[in-house]
């Protein structure tokens, strides 16, 4: 039995090819290949070496078309005992190589050759082929008589050339030697035996029988060297007679051979032209064939030796002659049947032929499952000899099985499959993952051959061919290995390593899964956002500037497609996230993990970790971009178990999808009770050149500032440039909730220091003022009584954002000028810029609470004095001097006597505390609007300060407010709008219109006033705000604010007329009217009721006076009338002049001693719009009634 | 006898592979199984012309190994149904009465609301049903 046997086999001259003397193997097997080119040699070539000597046997040779056919059989092989039986199994010629710069000796090569070829009974021709002899050796005239050949040093094509001359003349020469050969067979006296025949003490019936066979069988060789010479019409011719006499002498055997040979001559003739009847024939013959093996056998010797090999041989030649995949069905009945009878051949080496032969033609077939069964077969025939090199054989088999077991290494899909499958589109991967996870169900099988490559390594003594089947069966199938079968892989896995050299590499991964967890976004403090070269504020995006939020045509873009981008720079270390996974039951020492980069411009720093069982670990991998471009990670380099892996993250995607389709036996993350799968794509990674760093660093600390309500605070931010590159743009902005917060950013500082260099550093100055708690959190606060709520609300991202935003060109255009000069890919994008985000941490603390403001209305009556109160309305502008120069005084408000407070409000705000320091606080009424004077009041009293109210914790205070100060110096009808002018015109139609400008009016003059009044406050040392309450005033004021904000028509004053001074304009400061003493029962006293008109139009009034005692009731008049007067009293008519005063005077007689109130009151006569307006009467005609203050007088009984 | 019945499923991966038979060669007719894809693959790639009925499920014996016949079956979804025999003289018509009443076994089988359609057949039910249709087939032959 013979590998690689096929029907033309019988017509080839097997020729063995030796080593002479020390050829290196690598040397022979050149040489070998060289020689092997030439294994056809046409008969038309070598005619020029032929010489007939005499009449030529082959008749019938075809020099034209015909052609010789060389086996050579390198090293080599013993001779076959059925060598007489099929004579091509002969070695008819040896050639021997020789490389002469080993050898030096001629002589002594063309003696070894000489030995050498003498085991070789059979053969006919001896050549030895001396390759690169040295010029000594070339003129060695000793060897010239020998059948050593040299071939003078030349170039390949000269001694290709050379050689194929000499394989011609060693053709010629056989050739030669056949036609010898076949004329002695012929004249007789040859024995043809085979093993078959029986050997021991030949009977005289046998001896006879075979004398009658010998005529056949010596027909039959010679058809075999007409076979050998190149002439089927010869060998055909004397196969026939073979055939004929062998049937004769029923020598089965032979007329089996006889046949096969005769189909060969058939082929031969045919010249390889195949035809359905030629198919047919052939079939036909050979099942004969077949059938005539079968019919030799001899029971007898059945158990020395048998003509079954024969049968399978040709049956195997058959189904090789007809493999193709139109006759399948054929050929797999003939391998089936050869499958079968392998079972019961003696010989384990032709059970191996016979195997690998099948799994050849399954193979070719197209039938890879069964060509892997039989190679399976064939590694359990190597297994059974005990020798490494079986193993080694057993081991080369079966990794030719794992294709289709589909348990292939990795090394052995190679690298270009890989590559299409890193730079495929996703789906067509994924479909070919998802179908190799397919076939992975057949465990079973697949563990098996896993099993028999590990255990065939081992005995083959190749510890790497045993890590990798050990890892990959570990790796796929750990749920299937019980844990003492893990711990024995394990075991293989150290063992095989141990063998191995440090560092080695298998393209096989092991333990443990790797998967990518996540990439971690750059922290906010280097973000990198990428340029808008088109805008000035570049990082305003590259979001569509349509008026669209959606526009179609971004849908495109790559920038819009799901996958992620990430931008890494040069020199700054970067972080991947990987989980591992160990689910085995044994713990594993990952010595290095480290990312693998393709790419190559990633400087990757590797981790140690070491996994228990059962268990998944996250760890941080990171690197150091080096060169700018594309970043490509698929996976990470291990080193564990002794020996280095790449592990793709792609792989164990593939093999969770699988997992979740329950298409691979388990998930192995999910099994160690990591988190649930989350699939993480590969971004798409691009490394920019080294860009500008700014580092923040808050003064005092980067912790949050814990700020009261209200409270202002400066905020030191220092920036320095911690990168290679100057920042020369840099533009601060804010974001984040409560921005109003930040009062000031002191941007021009930052600017000024433009460019940055690196390592320098700037200070900027921003300035806070703490919001005010929403209501919900202050309650929340209150009712935990702790400031730990809003500690955690500072947390929850309240605080605002300070975003600085700094490239490396200040300028985009020059800058593209500098990249176009750098690299001209990149032109239309300039580096990325980056964005510091500075979160101000803001804990704003409740502060003081407030609870209410009311608005209190003061009626302290006036005294009548000699200097009267209405002065105070006589010049507004003095009195408010007055006013501010008694603030200057004591700070607080105080209230003239002879004034009263009758028009005198005040706002009181009820503040609380409820924190646990002490608040102080102060009221200002800032009067920046209204005139210098004023203004230079309001600076005094900042300068002094104002009059503290101190409030202490959870104590509750009250502030008061002097409004009056507000009131308008005019009523005027430009205060109430100016549709009053057009309403005498269009009448009552304009009202609601005018009512709703009044409204804006008002509402304008009164945020006016609110935001005069400050309420400041200072805790402790450092700590002081303003408190937020300008809705609550608006609140309490906007029902009178009327009242508040706008003055009478008409102002009512008393005075004790002075008979020596009828001026008016008394001296102010001269306190006369101190006390009541001044006014004396029983005496006439002089007095005047000053009128004055504050609108700008003459009013007519009639004017009354009266004047009730304590108990309210009128003295004047009456029976019990206590008081007696003089002049008119009532129904005085009088015009007032616009802004103007007007006095009337009369005399009082008090009868008795006591308080007594007067009360001037007037009627006004056709009354304007303004003041109608004012009086909010709406009835035309009504008359309108203007009251002035009461004024106290105290009549004193007689001195 | 069957001593193998097996579902594979359309990318040649097994959902059922069952054996009847009480000595531990499971492994060995898993190879059958598997090989017998090779036949199947074949024929459903070069189907013969001279088939008479293109809608014929029934593949017919696929290739006779050692002391075994194997049946195949193919289902319109490309399922495949893979039966090894020791009984060496079978009917053809037998061996497709069994594949109809296997394939109605398999169909409600995969109707199962809870079965994931490419997931191994894990059914009990399934199971039980598959025996009772294994065991008379073989009485029926033997009769």
């Amino acid at each position: 039995m013979e590998p690689d046997a096929s029907i033309e086999t019988s017509s080839m001259i097997r020729v063995a090819v030796i080593p002479i003397s020390d050829v290196t193997p690598l040397l022979f097997r050149d040489y070998a290949a060289m020689l092997i080119r030439h294994h056809t040699v046409s008969l038309s070539s070598i005619s020029s070496f032929y010489t007939e000597h005499q009449k030529s046997p082959f008749a019938h040779q075809p020099w034209e078309s015909g052609s010789l056919r060389f086996k050579f059989i390198l090293g080599g092989s013993p001779p076959s005992p059925w060598e007489d039986f099929q004579s091509n199994r002969k070695i008819l010629a040896v050639i021997g190589i020789c490389h002469c710069p080993s050898a030096p000796d001629l002589r002594s090569v063309a003696d070894q050759f000489t030995a050498a070829s003498k085991t070789y009974s059979s053969s006919l021709v001896q050549r030895c082929f001396a390759f690169c002899p040295v010029d000594s050796q070339l003129e060695d005239e000793s060897v010239k008589g020998s059948n050593l050949i040299l071939f003078p040093p030349a170039d390949r094509q000269t001694q290709e050339f050379h050689l194929q001359t000499m394989v011609q003349d060693i053709a010629a020469s056989l050739l030669m030697e056949f036609e010898k050969w076949v004329l002695q067979a012929e004249s007789g006296g040859t024995v043809f035996k085979t093993p078959l025949d029986s050997q021991a003490s030949l009977s005289s019936e046998e001896v006879i029988k075979a004398k009658k066979r010998r005529l056949g069988r010596a027909q039959k060789t010679i058809g075999d060297y007409c076979l050998l010479a190149g002439s089927p019409v010869d060998a055909n011719a004397h196969y026939s007679t073979s055939l004929e006499l062998t049937r004769l002498t029923a020598d089965f055997f032979w007329y089996a051979g006889a046949m096969e040979g005769s189909v060969c001559a058939l082929l031969m003739d045919r010249m390889g032209h195949k035809d359905p009847v030629l198919e047919d024939e052939v079939k036909y013959r050979y099942n004969s064939v077949i059938l005539h093996y079968r019919k030799s056998f001899i029971q007898d010797n059945a158990q020395r030796v048998s003509p079954l090999s024969f049968e399978l041989e040709a049956t195997l030649k058959l189904a090789r002659f007809l493999c193709r995949r139109e006759l399948a069905s054929d050929v797999v009945e003939l391998l089936t049947a050869t499958a079968d009878g392998a079972t019961s051949l003696i010989d384990a080496s032709d059970k191996l032929v016979v195997y690998v032969e099948i799994a050849r033609l399954f193979g070719e077939l197209g039938y890879h499952r069964k060509a892997a069964f039989f190679s399976r077969q064939v590694a359990q025939l190597y297994l059974q000899q005990d020798n490494k090199f079986a193993a080694i054989s057993a081991m080369q088999v079966l990794a030719m099985t794992t294709k289709a077991y589909r348990v292939q290494s990795r090394a052995s899909i190679g690298p270009s499959n890989d590559a299409g499958q890193t730079h495929a589109d996703g789906g067509k991967v994924h479909h070919h993952s998802i179908v190799s996870l397919f076939e992975s169900q057949w465990s079973t099988l697949q563990m098996v051959v896993l099993r028999e490559i590990l255990l065939s390594a081992v005995r083959a003594g190749d510890p790497l061919a045993a890590w990798s089947a050990a890892a990959r069966l570990l790796r796929s199938y750990y749920p299937l290995i019980t844990p003492a079968g893990q711990n024995g892989l394990f075991g293989a896995l150290v063992n095989s390593a141990e063998r191995l050299p440090l560092g080695t590499r298998c393209s096989d991964p092991a333990l443990p899964f790797v998967r990518l967890h996540s990439f971690p976004l750059h922290s906010s403090q280097m973000d990198i956002v990428k340029r808008n070269p088109a805008r000035e504020d570049w990082w305003a995006g590259a979001a569509p500037s349509g008026p669209f939020i959606y526009t179609p045509f971004s849908k495109g873009e790559p920038n819009n497609s799901n996958k992620q981008e990430l931008t890494w720079v040069v020199g700054e270390p970067v972080q991947v996230l990987v989980e591992l996974a160990n689910p085995c039951g044994f713990e594993v020492m990952v010595e290095s993990i480290y990312l693998s980069v393709h790419s190559g411009n990633l400087d990757a720093f590797p981790v140690s970790v070491s996994l228990p069982p059962n268990s998944s670990k996250v760890i941080t991998l990171s690197g150091i971009p080096t060169n700018e471009g594309l970043v490509s990670i698929p996976g990470c380099i291990v080193h564990c178990f002794g020996v280095i892996t790449e592990h793709f993250f792609k792989e164990v995607d593939g093999l969770i999808i699988g997992a979740t389709q329950g298409l691979v036996l388990s998930d192995p993350f999910r099994s160690c009770g990591a988190a649930k799968f989350k699939n993480v794509l590969l971004p798409s990674i691009t490394v920019v050149p080294s860009l500008p760093l700014l580092v923040s660093h808050i003064a005092g600390g980067d912790g949050s500032v814990m700020l009261y309500e209200g409270e202002i605070r400066d905020v030191w931010i220092s920036l320095a440039n911690a990168g290679t590159v100057p920042v020369e743009q840099a533009h601060i902005s804010l974001s984040g909730k409560n921005q109003d917060s930040v009062v000031t950013v002191a941007s021009e500082t930052l600017r000024s220091a433009l460019p940055l260099k690196p390592g320098a550093e700037v200070t900027i100055r921003v300035t806070l003022k703490a919001w005010q708690l929403s209501k919900t959190d202050s309650d929340a606060a209150a009712s935990k009584g702790m400031p730990g709520s809003s500690v955690r609300q500072a947390k929850d991202g309240s605080s605002p954002l300070l975003l600085i935003h700094y490239a490396e060109c200040a300028d985009v255009k020059g800058n593209k000028n500098l990249c176009l000069a750098r690299e001209p890919e990149t032109v239309s994008a300039p580096p990325p810029g980056r964005r510091l985000v500075i979160p101000l941490n803001i804990c704003v603390l409740q502060g003081l609470s407030f609870v209410k403001a009311r608005l209190l209305s003061m009626e302290i009556p006036a005294r009548i004095g000699e200097a009267c109160s209405t002065q105070a309305q006589l010049e507004r502008g003095n009195t408010e001097q007055v006013n501010g120069s008694e603030r200057h005084a004591d700070r607080l408000v105080k209230i003239d006597p002879n004034r009263g407070s009758w028009g005198l409000r005040l706002l009181e705000l009820e503040l609380y505390n409820p924190t646990d320091v002490v608040f102080e606080t102060s009221v200002s009424v800032d009067m920046e609007n209204t005139s210098n004077q004023e203004n230079l009041s309001d600076n005094i009293s900042a300068e002094h300060g104002e009059p503290k109210t101190r409030i202490d914790r959870d104590y509750t205070a009250r502030v008061l407010i002097p409004l009056e100060n507000f009131k308008l110096p005019v009523l005027d009808g430009s205060i109430l709008g100016n549709s009053f002018q057009n309403n005498g015109t269009s009448g009552s139609r304009n009202n609601s219109f005018s009512e709703k400008n009044i409204k804006a009016e008002l509402n304008a003059s009164i945020k006016n006033l609110i935001s005069k009044i400050k309420v400041r406050w200072q805790s402790g040392r450092n700590s002081s705000g303003e408190l937020d309450i300008k809705d609550a005033i608006q609140a309490a004021l906007q029902a009178s604010v009327m009242d508040v904000l706008l003055p009478d028509p008409l102002t009512f004053g008393f005075r004790l007329a002075k008979a020596s001074s009828g001026d008016i304009n008394v001296d102010r400061e001269v306190k006369s009217c101190v006390s009541g003493d001044s006014i004396i029962a029983h005496e006439m006293t002089a007095m005047e009721v000053l009128v004055r008109n504050n609108t700008k139009e003459a009013i007519r009034i009639n004017l009354s006076i009266a004047c009730k005692d304590v108990a309210g009731e009128n003295c004047m008049e009456g029976d019990k009338a206590t008081v007696l007067w003089e002049g008119v009293l009532s129904g005085i008519s009088m015009e007032v002049p616009p802004l103007e005063e007007v006095k009337h005077a009369f005399s009082l007689y008090f009868l008795i001693p006591g308080e007594y109130t007067m009360l001037a009151a007037a009627m006004i006569y056709d009354a304007n719009e303004v003041l109608r307006a004012r009086a909010r009467s709406d009835a035309l005609d009504e008359p309108i009634f203007c009251r002035g203050p009461p004024y106290h007088v105290r009549v004193s009984g007689t001195r | 006898m069957i001593v193998c019945l097996a579902v594979v499923g359309h990318e040649n991966n097994p959902l059922y592979i069952q054996s009847f038979t009480e000595s531990d060669d499971a492994l060995k007719l898993h190879h059958i199984v598997h090989c017998s894809l090779d036949v199947i693959d074949e024929r459903v790639n070069n189907p013969k012309k001279s088939s008479p009925a293109i809608n014929e499920a029934f593949l017919g014996l696929l290739y006779p190994t050692e002391n075994y016949k194997v049946y195949g079956y193919l289902t319109n979804t490309k399922v495949k149904f893979i039966l090894v025999t020791t009984d060496l003289d079978i009917r053809d018509a037998d061996v497709r009465n069994f594949f109809r009443k296997f394939h109605a076994a398999y169909v409600d089988a995969v109707s199962n609301p809870f079965h994931i359609p490419g997931k191994k057949i894990t059914s009990r039910t399934f199971g039980e049903r598959v025996s009772s249709i294994v065991k008379p087939f073989g009485l029926n032959s033997a009769s």
